[in-house]
C-alpha cells in the first residue's frame, strides 16, 4: 500500500539520480535487523542522496566486543541499548554529538533526555524507548491475579514461568522486590537479590534469548517476563495476552543513536539522526516495532489505539514508579559472578 | 612435476595455512588464559593463574559433565542412526548413490536456525506431535516437549546427522563387498561378518564421524537454549558468556584450553583403540 | 530394495523432512507465527523480494559458501595425502594441530581471526570471511579425506612411479580418483558449514558484506519474519530442481 509506493517512488527516483551523486555520500549504520523500516531507509536516500549501507548484529555483546576489537572504525551510526551507552562512553568508543547539526532535537520528550546514562546526551539521542514487565495469558491465568513481580515466584506457577536470557532484567526484579535500585553497586544488596532469586529457578520453564513473544503464542509458557513491544505485538495475534507493569516498578531501557569515535560520515551520521527525528519518521518505526518514540509530535500522527495504549505508552506514574537502567561499573563482575551461578547450578528441577 | 616439488606443494600449502590461521585462534587461548583479569577492560598484561583457579569449582564440573553426556548420547544416536543409513547407500546403485546423499543434504542447505525454528513447531504445546496424539486419542492433554532434554538431543542429532554420516559413506564407498561373501561362503553367519570384517574395515569412518559429531556438539549451544529452555548452561553458553557477557577474556580462555585438552586426551583415547584395529599405518 | 531398507530410508527421510514441510507450509501461510493455517499467500514471498538486504545476504552467503568450500575441499585434499603418504618432520604436530582447530570453541575464533586480520590488514569482507570459513572448514575436511584413505595401499603408488609416473600424475591420476566420493562428501560438508556460521562470520566481516545466517539470527531475535521462511523455501526448490537436473543428466550417460 502506502509502503508499496514510496518503495516505487524511491526506486525511480534513485534511478534518475546521476551516478556520480550515487556513489558519493554514504551512512554506515549499524543495527538490528529489520530495526529501522526499509522503507524508511529508502525514503531518507531519495531525499537527502545519501547512500544508507545496512549491516547487523545480533546481540549488544557482539557489537560492543566488535567495536572495541575495530576501533569504532567502519561505521558511522550504532544502536546500543541503555547500559551499554554508558559504558561505551565511559571507554571512549563514542564521539559527542553536535547538537547544533540536529534541529529535530527540540521536539524530543524532554523526560528521556538528559537521563543518569549520558547526562545532557553528549553521546547519545533516544531513539525509541520500552520497558520490560510481566506477560500473561489471560485465557490461562486471570490477568488480574498477577501484578507485582513478586507473584512470579508463587508455588503453583512451578515450572511455567519465562525469564528473559538478560542478567540486568532479572536482577532487577529481586533487587526492586527488595526495595533496592535496579542500579545497585551495593555487593550485599545484590547477593540479596541472588539469594531471592534461587528460589524462584523452580519455577523458571525458559531463559528466552530470542523473540519472548513467540512462547506466550505458542501456549508453551503462560506468565512471565515480557517486553511492552513485543506484548503489544502478540496482542494483534491473541488479545488474550496481556502486558502488566508489575507493582514495584518495570523495567525502562531506551536505545539509541550513538556514533563511534572512528566513524568517517560524521555529518551524515547527523543528518539521519536529524531525518529519524521527524514526526512522520518517528509514526512509521512505532508502528512497525510496537515500541514508544521519543518524538512528541509523532504521537498526534499515530492511530488512536497505538497512542491511547498505555502498553506502548504508559502513563507518567508508572514510569516514575519504574526505573531505567543505567550502567553499574565496577559492581559489574559482581552480578556476573551470581548469574553465572544461578545459571550453571542444577537448583532448577 | 618432481616428487619434492608436489610434496613441497601438498605440504607448505597447507601447512602455511594451518599455522598461520589455525595456530593465531590457539596461541590467543594459551596466552590469554595466563593473563590477569580486569573489570573494565578483556585482560591486564600481566601474569596470572587466577583463571585456571577459578576453574577448581564444582560448578564447573558440573557443566562440564552435562555438555560430555549430551555430546555423547548425540554422537551415539546419529551413529545408530547414521550407520545403516551409509551402508544401506554404499549398497545402492551407483546411480542412485550421488541422489540419495544430495536429498539427505538438502535440508541443511536451509538456515540451522530456521530449521530449529521448525522444529519448534513440531514439538510445540499447540505443535504438530501433540495435535496428532490428541486426535488419536493417546493423551488427554498436550505433553511438554518443548524445553526438555529429548527436544535438546532431537534437535542436536537433527543438525549433526551429515557429519556422522558423510565419512562413514566417504570410508564405506571402497569397502570391498566381496569380503563379505567370501565370510559367507566360509560359514560365517551375518553377525559374525559384520563383527570380523564390516566392522573393523570402517572403524575409521565411524571414528571419523564421531570425533566430527562429538567435537563440535560439546561446542554447540544455541539448539539447547532454542529447544532446552536454557537453564542449564553447557561450556560452549560459559565461554561465549565470558567472553562477550562478562568480558573475561583470561578466564574464557582458560575454560576453552581445559576443553580442548579435554577432548585431545579423548582423542588419545580413540586412537588407541584405532591401533588395535588397524592392521597399517594409522591415520590420526 | 529390501523393504527393511525403505523402511529405514523412509523414516530418516521423514525425520529430516518434517521441520522442512513445516517450513515450506509456512511459506505460504498467511499467519505470520506459522500456529494455524490462516490461508494461503504469497505474500512472503513479495516481502522477501523486497527485502534487498535479506537478498543481497544470500548472495553474499552463497558466494562465500562455494567459495570456501571448494578452497577448503582443495587444500583438504593435500593436507589429507600430504598427511597420509608423505613422511614429513612436525607431521604429528600438523595433524595434532588440525585437530585442535576443531575442538576451539566459535567465539574464540571469531576474535582470534578479527584480531589477525587487523593485524595482518586483511579488509573485512569477503576475503576475510572466505580465509575463516576455509580455516574452519579445513580440519572436517582433512579427516573425511583421510577416512577413505585408510587402508590405501601405497604399493599401488610405488608401481606406478616404478613405471616412470611423475608425483604429480599419480596423484592426478590415481590418488585423485580413488578419493572423488571424499571429496564430494568434504564439499557438502564444508558449504553447509559455510552457510551455517554465524558468530565468527559477525566478528569478521566487514560493513558492506552483511550475511544471511547474521541476518537471520538478529531477525528472529527482532521477532519472526515469515520472508526467511520463504527464502529457505526457495533455497530447497532450487536444491531440488538442480537435483533433479543432475539426475537426468546421469540418466543420459547411460
Amino acid at each position: 500500500m502506502m509502503n508499496n509506493k514510496m518503495t516505487w517512488l524511491a526506486f525511480v527516483l534513485i534511478a534518475l539520480q546521476p551516478v556520480s551523486i550515487l556513489a558519493s555520500e554514504k551512512v554506515y549504520i549499524y543495527n538490528w535487523t529489520e530495526y529501522i523500516p526499509d522503507a524508511v531507509l529508502e525514503q531518507f536516500t531519495s531525499e537527502t542522496g545519501i547512500k544508507v549501507i545496512y549491516s547487523t548484529y545480533e546481540s549488544n555483546e557482539t557489537m560492543y566486543a566488535k567495536l572495541k576489537l575495530i576501533k569504532g572504525e567502519g561505521y558511522d551510526l550504532v544502536f546500543p541499548s541503555t547500559y551499554f551507552v554508558s559504558k561505551m562512553s565511559k571507554e571512549g568508543m563514542l564521539q559527542p554529538l553536535n547538537h547544533a547539526l540536529l534541529p529535530n532535537l527540540a521536539a524530543l520528550d524532554t523526560s528521556l533526555m538528559d537521563k543518569a546514562f549520558d547526562p545532557g546526551n553528549v553521546y547519545s539521542i533516544p531513539y525509541m524507548w520500552g520497558s520490560t514487565g510481566i506477560g500473561v495469558n489471560g485465557d490461562a491465568i486471570a490477568a488480574s491475579e498477577v501484578n507485582s513481580w513478586q507473584d512470579l515466584w508463587r508455588k503453583e506457577y512451578r515450572g511455567q514461568v519465562l525469564l528473559q536470557d538478560d542478567m540486568r532484567e532479572v536482577f532487577h526484579m529481586a533487587l526492586r522486590i527488595k526495595g533496592y535500585s535496579s542500579n545497585s553497586r551495593n555487593p550485599r544488596e545484590i547477593e540479596e537479590a541472588y539469594e531471592l532469586l534461587k528460589e524462584l529457578m523452580p519455577n523458571v520453564l525458559v531463559f528466552n534469548s530470542d523473540s519472548p513473544r513467540l512462547p506466550y503464542l505458542a501456549g508453551e509458557v503462560n506468565v512471565g517476563m515480557i517486553w511492552n513491544g513485543e506484548a503489544w505485538m502478540a496482542q494483534q495475534e491473541n488479545k488474550a495476552i496481556t502486558y502488566i507493569y508489575p507493582s514495584e516498578g518495570a523495567n525502562f531501557w531506551v536505545d539509541s543513536f550513538v556514533i563511534p569515535a572512528g566513524a568517517e560520515n560524521v555529518e551524515n551520521a547527523h543528518t539521519f539522526i536529524n531525518f529519524m527525528l521527524r514526526a512522520d519518521i518517528a509514526k512509521a518505526c512505532v508502528e512497525e516495532n510496537g515500541f514508544a518514540t521519543p518524538v512528541t509530535a509523532a504521537l498526534q500522527l499515530l492511530d488512536e489505539t497505538v497512542r491511547s495504549s498505555e502498553v506502548i505508552f504508559p502513563p507518567a506514574e508508572i514510569v516514575k514508579a519504574g526505573e531505567f537502567q543505567t550502567d553499574v561499573g565496577e559492581a559489574l563482575p559482581v552480578y556476573q559472578m551470581y548469574w553465572e551461578k544461578l545459571r550453571s547450578g542444577s537448583s532448577s528441577q | 612435476m618432481t616428487k619434492s616439488r608436489v610434496r613441497l606443494f601438498s605440504i607448505g600449502l597447507v601447512s602455511g595455512w594451518i599455522i598461520v590461521f589455525g595456530g593465531a585462534p590457539l596461541l590467543l587461548v594459551l596466552v590469554t588464559s595466563f593473563l590477569g583479569q580486569h573489570p573494565q577492560k578483556f585482560y591486564e598484561l600481566s601474569f596470572s593463574l587466577k583463571s585456571y583457579i577459578q576453574l577448581i569449582d564444582a560448578t564447573y564440573l558440573e557443566v562440564m559433565f552435562r555438555s560430555v553426556r549430551l555430546a555423547t548420547l548425540t554422537t551415539l544416536f546419529c551413529l545408530f542412526a547414521g550407520y545403516p543409513f551409509a551402508w544401506l547407500t554404499y549398497r545402492l546403485h551407483q546411480r542412485y548413490r550421488l541422489t540419495v546423499l544430495i536429498l539427505l543434504m538438502i535440508p541443511f542447505w536451509t538456515n540451522s536456525l530456521i530449521r530449529t525454528y521448525a522444529v519448534r513447531m513440531i514439538l510445540g504445546t499447540q505443535g504438530l506431535t501433540n495435535k496428532v496424539l490428541l486426535a488419536a486419542g493417546i493423551i488427554d492433554s498436550p505433553v511438554r516437549l518443548m524445553y526438555t532434554d529429548s527436544a535438546v538431543i532431537l534437535g542436536l542429532i537433527y543438525l549433526m546427522l551429515p557429519f556422522m554420516i558423510l565419512p562413514l559413506y566417504a570410508n564405506m564407498e571402497k569397502f570391498d563387498y566381496r569380503l563379505v561373501e567370501a565370510s559367507r561362503d566360509l560359514g560365517a553367519g551375518p553377525l559374525q561378518t559384520f563383527r570380523s570384517v564390516v566392522v573393523p574395515l570402517t572403524l575409521p569412518g565411524v571414528i571419523a564421524g564421531c570425533i566430527m559429531v562429538f567435537v563440535p556438539t560439546m561446542g554447540l549451544f544455541y539448539v539447547a537454549t532454542l529447544l532446552g529452555g536454557g537453564r542449564k548452561l553447557l561450556v560452549g553458553n560459559l565461554i561465549q558468556h565470558h567472553f562477550l557477557v562478562s568480558h573475561n577474556w583470561p578466564l574464557g580462555s582458560a575454560m576453552s584450553l581445559v576443553l580442548i585438552l579435554m577432548m585431545v586426551s579423548m582423542l588419545g583415547l580413540y586412537w588407541l583403540v584405532l591401533r588395535r584395529f588397524s592392521a597399517r599405518r594409522p591415520i590420526l | 530394495m529390501k523393504k527393511s531398507s525403505l523402511l529405514y530410508y523412509i523414516t530418516v527421510f521423514a525425520y529430516l523432512y518434517l521441520p522442512i514441510c513445516i517450513l515450506v507450509l509456512n511459506a505460504f501461510n498467511a499467519n505470520r507465527y506459522g500456529l494455524r493455517w490462516d490461508g494461503f499467500t504469497f505474500q512472503w514471498f513479495v516481502a522477501m523480494v523486497h527485502n534487498h538486504g535479506l537478498m543481497e545476504a544470500a548472495r553474499n552467503s552463497l558466494l562465500v559458501a562455494v567459495s570456501s568450500a571448494s578452497l577448503a575441499t582443495f587444500l583438504g585434499f593435500f593436507g589429507a595425502v600430504g598427511m597420509y603418504l608423505y613422511r614429513f618432520r612436525g607431521r604429528q604436530v600438523l595433524q595434532g594441530t588440525l585437530l585442535t582447530m576443531l575442538m576451539v570453541p566459535d567465539i574464540i575464533l571469531a576474535i582470534a581471526f578479527l584480531i589477525l586480520f587487523i593485524l595482518l590488514g586483511v579488509s573485512l569482507g569477503f576475503w576475510s570471511l572466505l580465509l575463516a570459513h576455509v580455516t574452519f572448514c579445513l580440519p572436517f575436511s582433512v579427516i573425511t579425506v583421510l577416512a577413505r584413505m585408510q587402508g590405501f595401499d601405497p604399493y599401488l603408488l610405488d608401481a606406478a612411479r616404478d613405471l616412470g609416473a611423475s608425483e604429480g600424475q599419480v596423484l592426478h591420476r590415481i590418488v585423485f580418483p580413488l578419493l572423488r566420493p571424499a571429496l564430494l562428501a568434504s564439499w557438502l560438508l564444508s558449504f553447509t558449514l559455510s552457510l551455517d556460521d554465524v558468530i565468527v562470520s559477525s566478528f569478521v566481516t566487514g560493513p558492506t558484506f552483511d550475511v544471511l545466517p547474521l541476518k537471520i539470527f538478529s531477525m528472529v531475535k527482532v521477532g519472526v519474519k515469515p520472508e526467511v521462511n520463504a527464502l529457505a523455501t526457495l533455497m530447497i526448490v532450487v536444491s531440488v530442481v538442480f537435483v533433479l537436473i543432475s539426475q537426468l543428466l546421469l540418466k543420459e550417460k547411460k
